[in-house]
Formats: C-alpha cells, structure tokens, sequence
C-alpha cells in the first residue's frame, strides 16, 4: 500500500516538474532595431502598435520598417505568441485590413533569420527580430515591456 | 464625365502631387537620400560609407511602394433560386473576383492606396473593372498613443467588420458574407463613396479605440438597386447623393476582443426619364453593432444591426414608403490547424420587422410571403494550401429569398433552398 502511495507521489512530482519546465517562459528571440534608431525601449503596446503597422514613425519622425518572416516560421509564431501576446493569425488580419482598405502597407517579409539580420543592420528606421546567436553589434537589441 | 473618369483624374491629379512632393527634401531624411535616386520615391534609403556590398544590399531594400492582388473563382450551386447566375441545375461559375491594389508611402505620414477590381456575380453586377478605393491619406497626427488625418478621394466605408475589405476572399470569414448584414446585391453601394474621411486612434493601456466618419457621395453602380426603382418607374438614372457613416471600434489586448458601433444615412436619388414620374429617393439609416471574441483556437463573432429605409415618392403614386428591417448573424469559427479553420453560421435578416413572416408583403404586392425574410444556416471550411493560396468550401440551408435578386429569379421560386460553394482564391 505504502509503495503503492509512493509511485503515485513519484508520478505526480514528475508531472508538477515537467509542466514547471513547462511554463518556463522560454524568449527564444529578441527585438532588435538599426543600431542608428535611438529608441531603447518600448512598451507593450507600442510593440504591438509598431508591428501592427499602425504607428509609422519614431519619437524623431522617421521611418519604422518592419520586417517579419512568414506566418507560419517559428520564429515569427513565437514572436507573435511571446513578445506581442498576439496569435500570427490575428497580425496577418490587421495587415490585410490594413492593405486592402488602403489605410496602411504590409511590413516587408524576409526568408530567414539571417536575412533579417542584415536587412534590420543596413536599413535606417528598422526593426524586427533575432535570435541570441544572430545578435551582434551590427544590431541593437530593444528592451520591450512595461516599465 | 462618367464616375470612373472623374476619379481617374483625381487619381491621375494626386499622384502628380504626390511626384511634385517627393522630389523636395522630406523633413527626416539623412542628406544621403537625396542623391541620384531611383524613381517615384521607390528609391531605398542609402546611408553613409557606400561600398559595392552595401549599395548592393541596399538596392535589395524595402521600398515605399507595394503592389498586392488577388483573384478568385467561385463555383455555386443551389436548387430552386438563382444567386450569381443561373446557378440551378449544373451551377455556376459566374462568381469570379480580381484585384490589383497599389499604395505608396512617399512620407510617413503621407500614403496615397487605389484598388481596382474586376467582378462577375451574374445579373447582379455589371461585370466590370472599377475603382473600389482611390484616395490620399495624410495624417497630422502620429505619436504611441494617437494616429489622426484625414483622406481625401474615393474612401471605404467604415461599416460592421467585413466591409472595408469585402473586396478581398481571404479576409472574408466564408465565400459569401453573411448577407443579412452585407447584402451583395449593393456592394458597391456599400462598399465606398467619394468625398472624404476623418480618421482618429487613441492606444490606451485599456486598449485601442477607432473611430472614422466619412462624407461622401454614394456610389450607385448595383443593377438590383437601379431595377427597384425601373421596374416601378421605367428608365432613368439614379445617382449618389451626399451620405454619411461613421464608426467606433474598440479592441482590447491586440483584438482578442472587437467591439464596433456603426451608424449611417446614405442616400441616392432616381430621376426617371418619364415626366409622369416625380424624381424618388432613397435614404438608408442603420445603425449596426458588432461583437468579435478572438482566441487561439476559436473565434465567435455576431452583428446586429437595425436597418430603416426610405422612399420617397415611389411610383406612379409618388408613395412615400418606409420600413424598419433587422438583420443579425453569430457564427463560431475553429482553427484546427493553422490551415484548416471551420465555422458555423446561422444568418437572418427581415427587411420590415413588422412582417417577420412577410404575409403583409404578399397581401400587398402579392409576392410570396417567402420574400419578406431570409433565414440561412451555413457550415464551412477553409484550407488554406499556402500563404498565397486558399480553398473554400460551404454549405447553406435557406428559408427565404429576401437576398436574391429579382433581376435573377423571374420564373418560379423557392420557400427553401440549398447553396453550395466552392471556390479557390490567390494572393500576392
């Protein structure tokens, strides 16, 4: 009976210890913009603002270029699920509203990590994001939450 | 001039602006953007230290110009009514939409955006290409919280939750809307019209609320809509009248819940060639409310709106004519996959909501009482192939032909009907 309570003890630690690791909040990417843009910081609702195509310039003016990879690249899932708390479905929408009513543009798609690094270092106003292997200095990383 | 000239020329007029704009120094450009560039302000942001690899890579920047488009073809079938075509007995491949959208963000707050579109949808549209939207936006107001300004052209109505992108098949929730509250045969009367919108956004931490009016005058192009008045009145010619929508939306936590209020009175006016006809007309004021839940796996979605119209001076009696209608939809969308989605819909719509089962309607006018209603359960999936490409198919189960259009249905027609759709869509 007592081997019996135990087993059963030994299985639920394992499940409250597995759904744990679970719920680690695993950032695999970061936010990062063109090493000229002065910004450092942004909260949750510019983030969500900026990549929703709706806020179009920085404090100084110029131009925010977005760039995103395919809906359905990790990446950009985990992205959209980890530092907008949006699901990519609903970002493709607010695109799409945006584009085919003619009151905005869609944000510019690259093919991969390593693309976006290089588009986000050469292009002034940019923003997107990495994973910490692609970060370098040739990109700056931005804080993003409230402070 | 035709409508379609007159926008082309404002079209035509905006964009030399827009040319005549871009070859002065914007307010933020580094002094680097003014060297030789491309053309039309597709000319990408060079920065300092050019070498072969950079002005390589700089080429290959994003531009202020985007070009989109989509098309698709619709099969339907349905037994008893026609809807787009003679879509009885074998079906009908008469539902087919093109498009070709093009915007240009010379400033950051400066865009100018035109959607042409091709639509076949049987008797119910004149199979035409026109100018869905046309116009230029400038907003003098741009910061995190708040984005305001104002557009100037042919302008989308802000109407419910679909209708500023009906044009489009993917960002429809099924191959027909619901069409108690987007009733096809008026499309483009519903769509946009010309004149101009004021536009306003404030993002809060309790969210982000919408709000946009527009002035403008209707477009009247929907031949359902002319043979309401010819079929009383004979030929003549009905035109866009000054008309007003306007609505409030509001979104918390990125969407995951829409809230919408729209109201309006959008008018036209029929002049009949006949001199024994008074000029007649028509004054559409609904007011519509919509509800959006959005989550992971699921969305449920619901509009209600209350709808009055009215006539005035209508036929050989000059009658004065005025009802209330409602219509009302709830649909349940699932995901089951990122590309496969589901959903069900029951979808009613009575144009006098004093005759819910339309017996007054046939004692008046004699037509089937079956005409004064329309009550639609619809089940359907939506695959989704790649990004650019979408397959779609639905089921409708009909009570009712208040959204049918008597320009197809002349003969003998139904109490109950079935429609099924097919239809396969590209993007870019």
């Amino acid at each position: 009976m007592t081997s019996r309570r135990w087993q059963t003890a030994r299985c639920i630690a394992f499940f409250v210890f597995a759904l744990l690791a679970f719920m680690q909040p695993v950032r695999a990417v970061e936010v990062v913009v063109n090493s000229k843009v002065a910004t450092i910081r942004l909260t949750n609702m510019e983030i969500r603002a900026i990549f929703t195509m709706r806020l179009r310039n920085w404090p100084d003016g110029s131009r925010i270029t977005v760039f995103v990879l395919d809906d359905n690249a990790p990446a950009q899932v985990e992205f959209s699920k980890t530092i907008l708390d949006m699901f990519p479905y609903q970002l493709r929408r607010y695109w799409d509203r945006l584009v085919f009513s003619g009151t905005g543009q869609a944000p510019t798609e690259v093919n991969s990590l390593a693309e976006m690094h290089d588009f986000v270092a050469s292009t002034p106003g940019a923003i997107g994001y990495l994973g910490a292997e692609q970060i370098d200095d040739k990109v700056r990383v931005v804080k993003v939450g409230n402070p | 001039m035709t409508d379609h000239r007159k926008i082309l020329w404002k079209i035509l007029a905006f964009s030399i602006a827009m040319q005549w704009l871009n070859t002065c120094p914007a307010e933020s450009d580094p002094p680097e953007s003014m060297q030789p560039s491309g053309i039309r302000g597709t000319a990408p942001r060079t920065s300092a230290e050019p070498s072969l690899l950079k002005s390589l890579s700089d080429w290959k920047l994003p531009e202020t110009v985007q070009i989109h488009g989509f098309a698709s073809q619709s099969y339907l079938h349905t037994t008893g009514n026609n809807f787009f075509g003679h879509s009885t007995n074998m079906g009908s491949l008469d539902f087919t939409e093109m498009g070709i959208n093009g915007s240009w963000r010379p400033l950051t707050n400066l865009q100018t955006s035109m959607q042409v579109v091709y639509r076949r949808a049987g008797k119910t549209d004149n199979q035409d290409l026109r100018i869905d939207f046309g116009f230029l936006d400038y907003s003098f107001l741009s910061d995190a919280e708040h984005l305001a300004g104002v557009r100037l052209g042919r302008v989308v109505n802000p109407y419910g939750l679909y209708n500023d992108t009906r044009d489009m098949p993917f960002t429809r929730p099924s191959i027909l809307l619901p069409e108690s509250i987007y009733i096809d045969l008026n499309r483009n009367f519903a769509l946009s019209g010309d004149g101009i919108q004021l536009y306003g956004e404030h993002r809060s931490a309790f969210g982000d609320f919408f709000l946009q009016i527009n002035g403008v005058y209707t477009r009247t192009e929907d031949p359902t809509l002319k043979n309401f008045f010819t079929s009383a009145m004979g030929s003549g010619e009905l035109e866009g009248e000054p008309s007003w929508v306007g609505r409030l939306m509001y979104e918390w936590d990125g969407g995951k819940v829409r809230l919408g209020v729209t109201s309006a009175k959008a008018n036209a006016r029929f002049n009949p060639d006949a001199a024994e006809f008074k000029s007649s007309s028509l004054s559409f004021e609904p007011i519509l409310f919509s509800a959006q839940y959005n989550a992971e796996k699921w969305s449920l979605t619901g509009e209600y709106a209350r709808r009055e119209l009215n006539v005035s001076k209508f036929g050989p009696a000059a009658a004065d004519l005025g009802m209330i209608g409602e219509s009302y939809y709830v649909q349940g969308t699932y995901r089951f996959t990122s590309n496969w989605e589901g959903f069900l819909r029951y979808d009613a719509y009575y144009p006098d909501r004093s005759d819910r089962n339309g017996k007054k309607l046939a004692a008046a006018i004699g037509q089937p009482a079956y005409n004064g209603y329309a009550k639609d359960f619809t089940v359907g999936l939506r695959w989704d192939v790649s990004p650019s490409v979408m397959l779609r198919g639905e089921y409708h189960y009909i009570e009712g032909t208040a959204w049918t259009s008597e320009l197809e249905n002349t003969g003998n027609t139904a109490k109950y009907w079935d429609l099924f759709g097919l239809s396969v869509s590209f993007r870019f």
